[in-house]
């Protein structure tokens, strides 16, 4: 883990900054003791910086007035959800007040006859599907963390997920949004129906990683339960053997709901933490899934068997159950907490490629992890060409290892935009990829994102030093890069 | 008369949108030209057609991706697909009068395919769009999942051409389906018809149309599936099963076009009078239907009851005020109108209340078009 370099911004700091949102706030709404303050310096990547404060807002109101306190006095707003965000954009990298949602956690309604629900930031994911289930609804957008992270955090970062590759990510799946100005204004957005008048400001703001405003209420689309579900396994004795499953299946015109790819190592890690039965000698394996009317769903699941089989499957199992299909989930969901088995820190990349491209990139990784001596393990949402390099190192050598390490994943997303693709699919730029961009947008575009960024947000107070590169912190990537 | 202007490139199209800047030339973006009744009309001192940007940059069909210019026709990508066994799944209307792919982003139109496949929104991938300070910036991507940056794609989509020319766009794309069945039945009541439809939305059967009509002072529902003919065939079942719930009787329909080309083109095939469009809260549409159904010059409604996406007609003759009230119930329901196509002094696209972030609108619209010569006046903005 490194420590971010300070940043300095002229602003109220410290203890005076404290006691004056004490003093705004009530002290039971702020927490500013160090000890407390340590929980809030790092989130699911491997960058942390202090907070001068955190907030806990009970309300929008609260949000408003604190957000006012803040442009007054020049004091960076972080907001931030249950810090399982995999690019450091909770991380207070200018220092200031972290935004915690965890007061802020309820479903306001769970409108069943207009497929809506309205919940605040804070709610956890997976709650929402629980509450909706009784209704025949869920909410689509499924991320791995999804027992802990927050739809605030999903609508900051717009999350996917495993099936998100039918039926769209986090975007897909907003209506309407409250958000909150770095000014302290209240705006409110969209609503139930699809349309309003004037620009879509609601797709515009989800994946703008909090450097847009602070979003305080959600609405969003639940979608009827699939009537049933066909859930495979199957594995391969190499990964170009399931990549060009992958490309076969989409090719023969099939779209499953999910369809997950891990390599070796990952399995085997995964089966000492899960026990989720897969095959130890397998080069690759994939995680299918299809579902919708039970009519036509066997006769689907023949076909995608075919395709495995054609492509040199080892083994194919489907799950009878429901217990053996939360079985094989399990390990695909647990597979990132399962590498802390194989190293004590990984760091993760989320880089996004044509799926044809797929059998030419995993062998560069492979490549890379070799050059560089670092075990890097794959668990990714193939059907999407969204990525998942798990790069293994041991922290404790020191923030020169973590350097090495960096740049490894940043050789990975070269060859991700040399193939045409994206550094990041679903787990945000933050302040981990931002000195990546111009990778990926040339000058003009970023200067495009700079007039929405400054539309919402002219004071610049709205998680500074994301998304955007920072002339400080990315001088050292320019020299680099040129090396 | 407007000065015509056919850039060949998105290099072209956005100098001449600089020098249009500089010497303060309004500007009008068409493609096709189908869409000229959207939005208040000010004639404008040039117009920039698209048609110069025209044909596929890319199409890797193994990635279901395409790349295609602003300029093109939709009809035309359609039939170019379709030589590989794929399609862009967007039905909106005006395609076979010309409707370009920019113009689709640029007024946000979907059909009645939105609940299956998406809308414009859902699909585009990435846009390149031609700025008044003469740059051409790209925002999104070419690959299917993307969160780098700013979704600027949501931003130009529906923006009216009132912050840049959509020079370039990429869409999701998907394999032709191998079956498709339509049907219909006709119901007492529009509480009947959508209450059909409602118990149809509530199932994975996923259907690309699902349409009620009222006119005749008849309510018919339309249902089309499309996709593996076992859940196609289950589909056409539920539909059976549901109407005969309310005593109505179900007709298949051999050509699914024939019976969903017309009720798609509303507004070419009802020249005169007024149309308004309405999004509204899935659950209001029937009472905001049977309300505009009680108008003595309400001739024709085509609600895609999957989306809650209301379309109203109404003869020549009705005034303003009536065309407004129908306006004003979609925003007391939750939701929001505007007039589509109308010809009645007085009565403008968008009516009452401005947009809720309007001030957010303007800002955005002042850093692209900072000197306003995009589309003056045609936006919810005015």
């Amino acid at each position: 883990m490194t420590a971010a370099p300070a940043i300095v911004r002229a602003g109220l700091r410290g203890a005076e900054l404290a006691a004056g949102l004490r003093d705004l706030l009530g002290s039971e709404k702020v927490l500013w003791a160090r000890e407390d303050l340590l929980l809030y310096e790092y989130d699911g990547a491997v960058d942390t910086a202090m907070p001068d404060a955190v907030v806990l807002p009970g309300d929008t109101a609260d949000v408003a007035r604190l957000a006012r306190f803040c442009a007054e006095h020049g004091v960076p707003l972080v907001p931030r959800g249950a810090g399982t965000g995999l690019s450091g954009g909770s991380i207070p990298v200018e220092g200031g007040v972290v935004i915690s949602f965890a007061r802020m956690s309820r479903i306001l309604e769970i409108d069943a006859p207009n497929l809506r629900a309205v919940v605040q930031p804070g709610l956890v994911n997976l709650h929402l599907s629980t509450a909706a289930a009784p209704h025949g609804l869920y909410f689509v957008p499924d991320p791995s963390s999804q027992k802990a992270c927050t739809l605030g955090g999903n609508v900051a970062e717009n999350s996917g997920g495993p099936h998100t590759l039918a039926y769209g990510v986090t975007t897909n799946h907003v209506t309407g949004l409250e958000l909150v100005l770095s000014d302290g204004t209240i705006v409110r957005l969209g609503g139930k129906a699809l349309e309003y008048d004037g620009y879509d400001l609601v797709g515009t703001f989800v994946g703008s990683e909090g450097t847009l405003g602070i979003v305080t209420e959600i609405t969003v689309k639940l979608t009827p339960l699939p009537e049933d579900k066909r859930t495979l396994m199957a594995a391969f004795p190499t990964m170009d053997d399931a990549s060009n499953t992958v490309s076969a299946i989409i090719g023969a015109g099939i779209v499953p709901s999910a369809m997950e790819m891990m390599d070796q190592l990952s399995t085997q890690a995964v089966e000492a933490s899960v026990g989720a039965g897969y095959p130890l000698d397998a080069g690759g394996i994939l995680l299918l899934e299809v579902d919708g009317v039970r009519d036509g769903l066997d006769d689907l699941l023949e076909r995608i068997e075919a395709i495995c089989r054609a492509a040199h499957a080892q083994e194919l199992r489907v799950a009878t159950t429901a217990l053996e299909r939360d079985k094989l989930w399990a390990g695909r969901k647990g597979a990132f907490a399962a590498m802390g088995r194989l190293a004590s820190d990984y760091y993760v990349q989320d880089g996004v490629i044509p799926r044809t491209k797929l059998p030419q990139v995993l062998r560069h990784v492979i490549d890379v992890g070799e050059r560089y001596g670092l075990r890097i393990a794959n668990v990714f949402h193939a059907g999407d060409g969204n990525l998942h390099p798990l790069i293994m190192f041991d922290g404790s050598k020191g923030p020169a290892e973590v350097e090495r390490v960096k740049e490894a994943g940043r050789e990975i997303l070269e060859m991700c935009i040399e193939v045409g693709g994206s550094i990041t699919g679903e787990h945000g730029v933050g302040m981990e990829k931002n000195c990546y961009m111009p990778l990926q947008y040339s000058p003009i575009d970023m200067a495009v994102m700079r007039r929405v960024k400054d539309a919402f947000d002219p004071s610049g107070l709205a998680n500074p030093g994301k998304v955007f590169p920072t002339p400080g912190r990315c001088k050292e990537f320019s020299l680099h890069a040129a090396r | 008369m407007p000065r015509a202007e056919r850039p060949g490139s998105p290099e072209a199209c956005a100098e001449l949108l600089h020098a249009c800047e500089r010497d303060r030339h309004s500007v009008r973006v068409r493609g096709g030209g189908t869409k000229d009744h959207l939005g208040t009309r000010r004639e404008t001192d040039v117009t920039l057609e698209t048609a110069g940007l025209d044909g596929i940059v890319d199409h890797v069909p193994e990635d279901l991706t395409v790349t295609v210019r602003g300029g093109m026709r939709f009809a035309a990508l359609q039939a170019a697909l379709a030589t590989h066994g794929q399609f862009l799944p967007l039905d909106p209307p005006h395609t076979r009068r010309g409707a370009t792919v920019g113009g689709i982003i640029a007024a946000n139109s979907s059909g009645f395919g939105r609940y299956r496949f998406g809308a414009v929104r859902d699909l585009l991938l990435g846009v390149r769009a031609a700025l008044p300070d003469g740059t051409v910036a790209r925002a999104g991507g070419r690959v299917v999942k993307n969160v780098a940056g700013y979704d600027l794609n949501k931003l130009f989509t529906g923006s009216l051409g009132t912050l840049g020319v959509i020079v370039e766009a990429t869409f999701k794309i998907l394999p032709i389906p191998p079956a498709t069945r339509a049907a219909a039945a006709v119901f007492a009541s529009s509480a009947d018809a959508f209450a059909a439809a409602d118990a149809l939305v509530r199932t994975s059967l996923r259907p690309t149309a699902l349409v009620v009509e009222h006119a005749d002072r008849r309510w018919r529902l339309v249902v089309a599936a499309a996709g593996e003919r076992a859940p196609v065939d289950r589909a056409m079942d539920e539909l059976a099963r549901v109407a005969a719930a309310k005593g109505a009787a179900v007709e298949a329909i051999a050509d699914p076009e024939a019976t969903l080309g017309p009720l798609r083109e509303l507004v070419d095939l009802s020249p005169t009078g007024v149309i308004i469009r309405a999004a509204l809260p899935l659950s209001a549409q029937a009472a905001y239907a049977e309300a505009a159904a009680r108008g003595e010059r309400t001739a024709h409604i085509v609600a895609d009851a999957a989306s809650a996406i209301v379309h109203v007609h109404l003869m020549e003759g009705a005034d303003a005020v009536a065309a407004e009230t129908i306006v004003a119930t979609a925003r007391v329901l939750g939701g929001s109108a505007r007039i589509e196509r109308g010809a009645i002094a007085g009565l403008a696209t968008f009516s009452g209340p401005e947009p809720s972030g309007a001030f957010l609108m303007r800002r955005l619209k002042d850093a692209f078009d900072p000197h306003g010569i995009l589309e003056p006046a045609r936006g919810a903005l005015g």
